[in-house]
């Protein structure tokens, strides 16, 4: 396999970076760790001020920034809420992000919101409908967003193509590229049994322009993406694999559970910034 | 095969109510004995994030009822009153009215007080910024136009009226505190402000005057009708020093002269 793909659309090299999160805010307020970038949730921004603005301005200063949604639901059938993508059309504005993030799935139905990303039936009606959503959303904000592969515990008999299958298409017909969370595909694989590489072929090369890594939580029933531990080493093999199909895209650290110092978080960013250096090495 | 439309509402049903997961089983690729544990992965992920999200905005509530009976209460909650918001900071103002008619919070009168004084604080965290009022500009206007004035508040700003001494048990209930926790339910009732005089939301006992006179102007009075009402239910209300204390306090934002655009 040749080692690197060459990326649909120039970017800057972004390398390395961890999720801003509120036990670190002291840390990058009173010091400049040693992070490429730094990944926000949209939606704990939505505030019109107060201290997470002041402390996102203040950061974003500093580093590159990626806004990463998590309420919008792309694939709520009922309904994108216009509101809530105003919101986000005012904090992209406002902020000037690197990177915009949505997740491919959904999450309302009949005005209740259940706050969580829930996983998609692949059909040809979901393909159609995410596909308009994206456009939107992309008409919206006037850029381009990255739609993120889904961890799932469920997966839906009505389904007539693979995740990696639906994301292909869903890129060619919007123009919008992905963001690989590569635990997601592992997490899939154990749960579902989705072949993690054979999702990582069906995604054509030059669009992913994004990885997230996490830890997950192995459980009786199954693997729950609890983003609350360091990244196991079989998502470490996986990512090496996606790093060689997809080239030395930005990678990010992801913890959301039980939140460590964040020097937990800038040793695993390392991590990846090695294996990033390792494959330069050998393309070189 | 079903339309997209039913397979969300079936899965949303499903995990809403663990009764379904039998007539809902079917939908999902894999062995049928698997549903029930995977749907309870995302129900524990959805009540989860209602109660953390309701713990964020309530910790006082929280520390008087205790960590397990307020999970409890959140889990009823967010039965009763589901998020309708993809933004979970906007979850949970309802729960005042939710633990005034909740049986077993009934013995707490002054729980519902707590409540709302806790979600306008959560939304005072969130608000616009401000930029203080120059005192100054008032200095250039000619005292007998003053009256006409329209103070405008902090968008952070908000008042509550509690037959409970809500002020006190906000600051016994602060994790910097650390002098006597003795709360004289008794002493009610409480007038107080909810602001934010940099990042983080304080609580202030108001004087009666004090109350009627940012009341006043949050209702669009002008200065000088505000004043008024203000000596007129406290004789101890000293209109200049009130002027002064909220402008310095960052509370009043503007005083507008009328026509003006309100900032």
């Amino acid at each position: 396999m040749r080692a690197i793909s060459n990326p649909r659309v120039p970017r800057p090299r972004l390398g390395a970076g961890v999720g801003l999160r509120a036990p670190h805010y002291r840390d990058f307020l009173e010091s400049r760790p040693p992070v490429d970038w730094v990944e926000v949730h949209s939606e704990n921004y939505f505030g019109e001020g107060g201290y997470d603005r002041h402390v996102l301005e203040r950061v974003r200063a500093s580093y590159p920034l990626s806004l990463h949604g998590v309420g919008l639901g792309l694939g709520s059938v009922e309904g994108l809420d216009d509101r809530h993508l105003a919101k986000l059309k005012h904090l992209v504005d406002a902020t000037e992000p690197a990177l915009v993030s949505e997740h491919l799935c959904w999450g309302a139905a009949a005005g209740r919101h259940f706050n969580d990303l829930l996983p998609l039936a692949y059909t040809r009606e979901a393909l159609a409908l995410v596909a308009d959503r994206v456009a939107r959303v992309q008409d919206v904000l006037g850029r381009h967003i990255l739609v993120e592969n889904l961890s799932t515990y469920l997966e839906f008999a009505a389904s007539e193509m693979t995740e990696g299958e639906f994301i292909a298409e869903l890129v060619r017909r919007t123009g919008c590229g992905v963001l690989l969370d590569v635990n997601n595909l592992f997490v899939n694989q154990i749960n579902q049994g989705a072949d993690a590489l054979a999702t990582m072929r069906a995604i054509p090369a030059g669009c992913v322009e994004e990885i997230h890594l996490a830890g997950h939580l192995v459980t009786e029933h199954c693997l729950i993406d609890h983003h609350g531990d360091r990244v196991a080493d079989a998502v470490w093999r996986l990512y090496d694999a996606a790093l060689e199909r997809f080239g030395a895209v930005p990678s990010l650290i992801e913890w959301d559970t039980d939140i460590p110092e964040l020097d937990v978080l800038l040793d695993e960013a390392a991590k990846a910034r090695a294996r990033m250096e390792v494959l330069h090495a050998r393309a070189a | 095969m079903p339309a997209l439309r039913e397979l969300q509402h079936a899965l949303g049903a499903a995990i809403d109510d663990a009764g379904l997961t039998a007539s809902v089983a079917s939908l999902f690729r894999g062995a049928r004995d698997a549903a029930p544990a995977r749907l309870a992965v995302y129900r524990g992920n959805v009540f989860g994030n209602s109660i953390n999200a309701l713990a964020s905005v309530y910790p006082i509530v929280r520390k008087i009822v205790g960590t397990e009976f307020f999970e409890a209460t959140a889990r009823e909650y967010a039965r009763a009153h589901p998020s309708t918001s993809g933004d979970l900071n906007k979850y949970g103002g309802a729960l005042a009215d939710f633990l005034a008619e909740f049986p077993p919070t009934r013995d707490l009168p002054y729980l519902p007080d707590v409540a709302r004084m806790e979600w306008l604080a959560h939304r005072a965290y969130y608000a616009a910024d401000s930029m203080p009022y120059d005192p100054s500009r008032l200095a250039g206007l000619p005292p007998e136009r003053w009256t006409d004035l329209r103070p405008a508040l902090s968008p952070a700003c908000a008042l509550l009226a509690s037959h409970w001494p809500v002020a006190r048990i906000w600051t016994v209930h602060q994790d910097d505190y650390s002098d006597a926790f003795d709360v004289d339910l008794d002493a009610g009732p409480d007038r107080v402000l909810v602001h934010r005089p940099r990042w983080k939301p304080e609580v202030r006992a108001l004087a009666a005057g004090d109350y009627r006179f940012l009341a006043s102007a949050l209702e669009g009075a002008n200065l000088g009708d505000a004043l008024e009402a203000a000596s007129a239910e406290d004789t101890g209300f000293d209109p200049a020093a009130a002027l002064a204390r909220w402008v310095e306090a960052g509370v009043i934002v503007d005083l507008a002269e009328p026509g003006e655009m309100r900032s």
